[in-house]
């Protein structure tokens, strides 16, 4: 899109769809449009710019590990369970 | 209309594993466990913010589990069944603030505004490799970020963007629309840009 075209309107409407866009869930066309919008325009340039870091950094978060006394409790309860048939119990908690 | 008889069996890593289980080798449920109970146990921790919630998530989940393998009917992945189950767990767990109306997050304010000071530069903290950026300070701001966002958003960035499913599994998970799920994660990951910026502009 030339600079000179530049509304807020598309801003808008591309705003909307900068997810799927990072997704890779938009079709070759809509993409295509995004593409141009963002060389002409600043704003949504870092708006996507800044998108995609969070959305990295989201996956990015570490996992933490399990505490032992649950995974002894869930041992301690399969145990139980097995030797009453499968019927399951309540967690002693 | 599809019979559900007529539906494809699914199978997948777990496949064999519950096969075993239902037929009668409850001992094999322990694998099922050890399989799963770190992505529980986070899921959970996501969601409700506790460890101690995100244990009761992790035992609430597996009972369930548990009590409802032998009606598994293989129309899904186990691991999405699963996560329908502790979806719903957490969203028990929280029931004690079902009074406080959900807030429905408008575009509009997240949508930077044209009459703002200030330049419109990629700022540091997108540009940088994220391996530079992802303290655990930043770490514990995320997190709490993602925990101050409403339900119906928070579990849809934790499904898309931290364990990974993708738009179809998890409006399959959820009993969602695809379109729902989409507009939800975009609000969702706008909240928490927003967050992040405010994070990075204080200097902390």
């Amino acid at each position: 899109m030339a600079p000179d075209e530049h509304d807020h309107k598309h801003c808008v409407a591309m705003f909307e769809k900068l997810s799927e866009y990072i997704d890779g869930e938009l079709d070759r066309a809509s993409s295509r449009e995004i593409e141009s919008h963002i060389e002409a325009c600043a704003a949504c340039k870092t708006c996507l710019a800044t998108l995609k870091t969070t959305v990295h950094l989201c996956g990015s978060i570490a996992a933490n590990p399990v505490p032992e006394a649950l995974s002894q409790k869930l041992r301690t309860f399969l145990l139980e369970n097995q030797s009453s048939g499968g019927r399951p119990t309540a967690f002693k908690r | 209309m599809t019979s559900s008889r007529n539906r494809k069996k699914i199978k997948d890593r777990d496949t064999e594993l519950i096969e075993a289980i239902n037929s009668g080798r409850h001992e094999q449920f322990q694998e099922l466990v050890q399989r799963y109970e770190q992505k529980v146990y986070n899921f959970g921790l996501r969601m409700c913010g506790d460890v101690y919630d995100a244990e009761d998530v992790v035992q609430d989940t597996f009972l369930n589990v548990f009590k409802y393998l032998k009606d598994f009917r293989y129309e899904t992945k186990f691991k999405n069944w699963l996560y329908r189950i502790a979806t719903s767990t957490c969203i028990k767990k929280r029931r004690r603030s079902k009074f406080a109306p959900e807030r429905e997050l408008s575009l509009e304010e997240f949508f930077p505004d044209e009459d703002a000071a200030g330049p419109n530069e990629i700022p540091d903290w997108a540009q940088l490799p994220l391996d530079q950026v992802l303290n655990e300070e930043l770490s514990q701001h995320l997190k709490a970020a993602i925990l101050s966002l409403p339900e119906k958003y928070r579990v849809i960035v934790i499904l898309r963007d931290i364990e990974g499913f993708s738009t179809a599994e998890t409006s399959q998970i959820l009993e969602l629309k695809r379109s729902n799920v989409k507009v939800r994660l975009h609000r969702a990951r706008l909240f928490l840009r927003d967050q992040l910026k405010g994070y990075f502009e204080h200097g902390t």
